[in-house]
């Protein structure tokens, strides 16, 4: 089972009224200078074997449902999972550390999770992930 | 015998049987359509009723567009039945490609609710030829993302061909480029707009009966093919 990722952004000559809700609130809130446009992430689990024949079938269901390329463009890219245990023991640790008061109870379910499925934590993904198509519409 | 126009049912459609009863109060005979059947029951012209379509997941409209009676819709609306897509019924309409562009948030930001002045600025269509050019008429408006864009070059065609219908005057309440408020397809057969004609055909319920030459083209072009 492979996790394909669909970002879904509205093009840059569309109103988008969301970003500029949350660039107001922003702004109110005291974080200055941040300008937001506001999109969609779509993960998906795809059974089987990541082909270029499977990923452009991803690329065709993004285009005919996820986005409407009249106002949106969309990116295509494959997520992967770490697979060694290091990593896995560091992207727990770096988890840990952030959750100082939770720590104690939530550690052990995070290892056996970690051992059993070698599943990464959040924090892992972003230093893995294979960009991999590009922008459509 | 009466033209049979129906309308069709999403989960989530609120004003179905408004339109149903437009229909009746205008001569036809109205037909109730459920989006998970794959036929149009002998119909000759279909209303896309306003509402939350599949409580607007995704994008207003991308869901219903894929319900199994869509698809007779489209192929009916491409051979040249008459259709009309109000609000909800509009955006399904975008989405299903039978009509340019996309309807996006309101510029405003809140759901706008009111009374509505347009201009019609075509009647060249089965749903508008009751109407006259020029005419200001006044209909409810009431839509979170009634905002209608289109690229440069689909507005100027929309522009050119005419296929510009109705225009809100008196202030552009949500955004929608050049004020548009409806379009139709280049055969004049498939029409959408945002603002809620079947809410204005009766003096109990309404200010205005201006939603009444909607159906009556509609019945008018049906009898007349007859």
């Amino acid at each position: 089972m492979a996790r394909v990722v669909v970002e879904v952004m509205p093009k840059p000559e569309i109103l988008d009224p969301q970003g500029k809700a949350v660039t107001g609130a922003l702004a109110r809130l005291g974080f200055a200078g941040m300008s937001v446009r506001q999109g969609k992430r779509f993960e998906l689990e795809v059974e089987g074997e990541l082909t270029d024949e499977r990923l452009a079938e991803v690329r065709r269901a993004a285009e005919t449902l996820l986005a409407n390329t009249v106002i949106e463009s969309f990116s295509v890219r494959i997520e992967t999972e770490p697979e060694s245990p290091i990593e896995d023991q560091d992207a727990e640790e770096g988890q840990a550390s952030e959750q100082d008061e939770a720590g104690e109870q939530a550690k052990p379910a995070q290892q056996a999770d970690a051992g059993e499925q070698a599943k990464p934590a959040d924090q892992a993904d972003a230093g893995e992930q294979a960009e991999l198509a590009t922008q459509a519409g | 015998m009466a033209p049979k126009i129906g309308v069709v049912t999403f989960p989530g459609s609120l004003d179905d049987q408004d339109a149903l009863r437009a229909i009746r109060l205008c001569g036809a005979e109205p037909v109730s359509l459920w989006h998970g059947n794959d036929t149009l029951d002998g119909v000759e012209a279909v209303i896309l009723p306003g509402g939350f379509s599949y409580g607007d997941y995704l994008r207003c409209g991308a869901i219903s567009r894929f319900a199994p009676v869509m698809a007779e819709v489209i192929k009916a609306g491409e051979a040249g039945m008459p259709i009309l897509g109000i609000c909800n019924g509009f955006q399904i309409l975008c989405e299903a490609h039978l009509l340019p562009g996309a309807l996006i948030r309101n510029d405003v930001r809140v759901f706008v609710c009111k009374d509505q002045d347009l201009r019609v600025e075509s009647v060249d269509t089965t749903w508008t030829s009751d109407f006259t050019v020029g005419q200001i008429i006044n209909v409810v408006l009431k839509n979170g993302e009634g905002g209608y864009v289109a690229d440069e070059e689909t507005l100027r065609r929309l522009e050119g061909e005419g296929q510009v219908i109705f225009r809100y005057v008196n202030g552009n309440p949500n955004g929608s480029f050049h004020d548009i408020a409806g379009i139709c397809n280049e055969r004049g057969n498939v029409v959408g707009l945002m603002p809620h004609p079947e809410h204005n055909v009766d003096s109990l319920t309404g200010p205005t009966q201006d939603g009444r030459p909607f159906f009556s083209s509609a019945f008018n072009f049906l009898t007349a093919k007859v």
